[in-house]
């Protein structure tokens, strides 16, 4: 086992992970219907994949638990027992103790004889209290085998006297039957085909896959059932070889009692490879050079905590694969008409030009999709911290999901699972009214919560709505102003005041729970929608409920741009924190306390940031009144900025300056422009704290 | 760190058979005088393009520039050493180089050879007290009859360049 395994390793963890939110996903569908056998093979092949690939790795105790849950799945599956609250919380409870244990293997921590995982082991065993002869210590088990070869069976020369003697082989075979259904009436009758089928009962130390074994390759799809007669349910399974059918372990923990010894470290706490050095099994210069790798493997994998490759459906490369080769078609022959050029060719040089435009506009989607993913895939734990959550607070409550197919950048999946826990956390806790209020207020007993995701112009919206009570305006006001950030004497409008709750450290809960009323969450969600460059806003109806409504980029890497100039110099303003922009009137611009400047708009009264001299630019205009004022959105709060013209609308893929130099105040970014050139993409935010440290300075 | 350089390259030196040999360098002029630095520190050269102004930077950093899709930082080697800026020519040149897995761009007045010195060749930085800073130097190097005043790069890129990025990145 010293080949490097390690790019398979990954592999594995992508494929594990996977099937942990299948199996987590899967039982809160089964909670709801307990009966669903479909659900239970699915949870049930999951465990077993992870279960049996851990072992590949080393990764014994995560499999040995895997064994235990699947131990339990079996019977459930089988009918025997039905799947209580009491077993799908502990199902739950699992499922959270596996994805520790595949965490910890992942970054390479030992976690073996933890308290929760022999708790939960213990718990699994005994929840199997009528236990079904536990399948890990039965020596022998009885199997019915239904086989119903093909009609060929004879024409490819086998005999399945044969086959009956080599299951023999395996054990005993209590009893065997001959079905003749199939036998055609005497006319129709082929001799050369076989109209047979056979039951058989047999009793065998053997795992299942050893009898499928036997009737490989002589069995068309379907025609083999194998029973075991140790379960009840007439529910028969059918096993075709490409179906991951649940079996016996293969290998067998019981087995190899000293290897379990050494890999589960029951007697001794010694390191195991202490242990195996004192076997003999390994040379001490072995176990330090092995030693040696684990570290610098430990040091790489925490180097790339974040996830470094993606899985890709096929169908999307292969699509790219097609207009690449449109490309270097276009491409081949743009060059065949450039190397004798005349000018009467024109009219197809420019049509082949367009070609190329659109060949490239195409490559460029369909790579932007590639990284897109649907966004289900940050909506999938949250039925979960739902339910959890519901338990915990005690209320009753529903999350209704919608919208779950909407494509998003696959980086800012990633990014807003946290807002959303945030979000849906304190719906959950504050925002929904516990059980006997809502009732009282005419309300159904069960608080829903909605979570929605879809398309709008350009930008994806993820609504969180909750049919709680709402915000409570003069709560927020009051708790505002015993924190002294707004004075009793400040008239807000409602924005105002709802903008309020995304200030650090501000709560209007009563008492700290468990689950939230810190007055950080808020915070947080604010803070990484807009790192996102996506607008947090809400609505609220006190009594009614409230809509938080957060709008994101479709993606990062490319941003819909406003090109504007001041001077000679070209900026980009990301088009998302526009809200609008206009040429005022010279009676518009009023000054404050002599030099704070800003421009009534319908009268609203901005302050007016000069781009000019926040950057010390040149500019062409340095009268408001002759050049453009953009409005800007930012943390919820306007400002005007002054520019000499607007240039126009355009797509830019976002550079880093940072990678070759170092971050730049007020600016977010770079980008190519048409001509070639570097364009410096503004940073909204910056740019006004950039503007104000200069009044600081110049006051 | 011009005593690292320093020892750098002597070992390097001695590791090469005949240490006569010594380290080639591509020199450049500013105005009348000569600068080296060593090749393998160059990533290409490009003639002057169009810069873009980055915003309250000091005056030697000229800007950013596109280099096929990558944005890079340009300085001006003139105003970095306080020496009077000229009118760019046809011979004006960017010289590129990576130093700490980073590209920057040097603006110099024009290339002019590649020369091997050798390490017996290459004296310290002399000491002109105060009046002249001669950080950014690594040495003085003698090729044929010219004198090469070599640069130390990662000693520019420390001064008033790298640091306020790592301060930004901690």
């Amino acid at each position: 086992m010293n080949g490097d395994y390690s790019k398979f390793l990954h592999t594995f963890f992508e494929e594990v992970t996977e099937h942990l939110s299948v199996l987590e996903s899967g039982l809160l569908t089964l909670e709801q219907n307990p009966n669903d056998v479909e659900i239970l093979n699915r949870i049930f092949r999951s465990v077993h994949t992870i279960k049996g690939a851990g072992p590949m790795f080393g990764f014994t105790t995560m499999s040995r638990f895997a064994h235990k849950v699947e131990t339990l799945l079996d019977p459930l599956r089988n009918g025997k027992f039905s799947a209580t609250r009491q077993i799908i919380d502990l199902l739950l409870k699992s499922a959270d103790c596996l994805k520790m244990l595949v965490e910890a293997a992942k970054n390479g921590t030992v976690i073996d004889e933890d308290k929760t995982v022999l708790d939960l082991e213990a718990r699994l065993e005994t929840c199997m209290t009528i236990p079904p002869p536990a399948p890990v210590t039965s020596a022998s088990r009885t199997y019915q085998i239904s086989w119903m070869p093909g009609e060929d069976l004879f024409q490819r020369g086998l005999n399945p006297l044969k086959l009956f003697e080599e299951m023999g082989r395996l054990g005993t075979i209590r009893s065997c039957m001959l079905a003749t259904s199939r036998l055609p009436d005497l006319v129709d009758l082929d001799p050369q085909r076989c109209y047979l089928s056979w039951t058989c009962t047999l009793e065998t130390d053997y795992p299942r896959e050893d009898i499928e074994s036997v009737f490989e390759f002589t069995t068309p799809p379907g025609g083999l059932t194998i029973t075991s007669l140790s379960s009840c349910s007439p529910a028969a399974q059918p096993t075709q070889k490409p179906d991951p059918e649940p079996a016996p372990p293969i290998i067998d923990e019981e087995e190899d009692p000293q290897l379990a010894e050494v890999f589960f470290g029951r007697k001794s706490d010694h390191w195991l490879g202490a242990i195996l050095v004192e076997q003999k099994a390994v040379t001490p210069v072995q176990l330090a050079k092995a030693l040696d790798r684990q570290d610098t493997l430990r040091a790489k994998t925490k180097e790339q905590k974040a996830e470094t490759s993606m899985r890709v459906d096929t169908e999307k490369v292969d699509k790219l694969v097609n207009l690449v080769g449109e490309l270097a078609i276009t491409q081949s022959m743009l060059s065949a008409l450039g190397g004798r050029f005349e000018i009467e060719h024109l009219p197809i040089l420019q049509e082949r030009l367009l070609q190329l435009e659109r060949n490239t506009r195409e490559i460029q989607e369909r790579v932007m999709g590639i990284r897109m993913l649907p966004i289900s895939t940050a909506f999938n734990r949250f039925p979960r911290l739902v339910r959890d959550l519901s338990i915990k607070v005690g209320k009753n409550i529903q999350l209704l999901i919608s919208g779950e197919d909407t494509e998003l950048d696959r980086s800012v999946i990633e990014a807003i699972g946290d807002p959303l826990t945030h979000l849906l956390r304190n719906a959950c806790d504050h925002a929904l009214e516990p059980p006997e209020e809502r009732v009282a207020a005419g309300k159904p007993e069960q608080g829903t919560i909605r979570l929605n995701a879809f398309h709008e112009g350009g930008k994806i919206c993820v609504t969180v709505e909750d049919d709680g009570r709402g915000l409570n305006r003069d709560k927020i006001l009051a708790k505002a102003i015993e924190q002294k950030i707004i004075t009793g004497n400040d008239t807000l409008s409602d924005d105002q005041v709802w903008a309020l709750i995304f200030r650090p450290g501000f709560s209007t809960a009563e008492k700290l729970t468990d689950v939230s009323g810190r007055g950080v969450g808020m915070d947080v969600v604010k803070r990484n929608i807009e790192e996102l460059g996506g607008i947090v806003s809400i609505k609220t109806v006190t009594g009614r409920g409230t809509i938080f409504t957060l709008n994101l980029p479709l993606t990062l890497a490319i941003i819909e741009g406003m090109k504007i100039r001041v001077g000679q110099d070209t900026y980009i303003v990301p088009l998302l924190s526009i809200l609008e922009s206009i040429q005022p009137k010279a009676d518009m611009v009023k000054t404050l306390i002599g030099t704070g400047e800003g421009v009534n708009v319908r009268g609203v009264f901005y302050p007016i940031v000069r781009l000019y001299e926040v950057f010390n630019l040149q500019p062409e205009h340095k009268n408001p009144a002759e050049a453009i004022l953009l409005i800007l959105e930012t943390e919820g709060e306007r400002v005007v900025v002054m520019v000499d013209e607007i240039l126009g609308q355009q797509q830019v893929v976002i550079k880093s300056i940072e990678e070759n130099f170092r971050k730049v105040d007020g600016v977010a970014g770079a980008t190519i422009l048409g001509d070639g050139t570097v364009g410096l993409i503004l940073d909204v935010r910056g740019l006004v704290k950039l503007a104000r440290q200069e009044q600081s300075i110049a006051v | 760190m011009a005593m690292a350089i320093a020892a750098d390259t002597q070992e390097s030196g001695q590791q090469q058979v005949i240490g006569v040999e010594g380290h080639q360098f591509l020199t450049f002029c500013l105005g009348e005088e000569l600068y080296g630095m060593d090749i393998l520190q160059v990533k290409e050269i490009k003639g002057y393009t169009a810069i873009t102004k980055i915003p309250n930077m000091p005056s030697h950093i000229k800007g950013v520039l596109n280099l096929r899709g990558t944005i890079v930082p340009i300085v001006e080697l003139r105003t970095a050493f306080g020496m009077p800026t000229i009118d760019y020519t046809a011979f004006t040149v960017i010289i590129l180089v990576v130093v700490r897995d980073r590209i920057l761009g040097l603006v110099v007045d024009s290339v002019s050879d590649v020369v091997s010195i050798s390490q017996k060749d290459i004296q310290a930085s002399p000491d002109f007290g105060t009046k002249v800073d001669v950080k950014f130097l690594s040495g003085i190097g003698k090729s044929g009859d010219k004198l090469v005043a070599l640069l130390n790069i990662d000693q520019l890129l420390t001064e008033g360049y790298m640091q306020e990025a790592t301060a930004a990145t901690a």
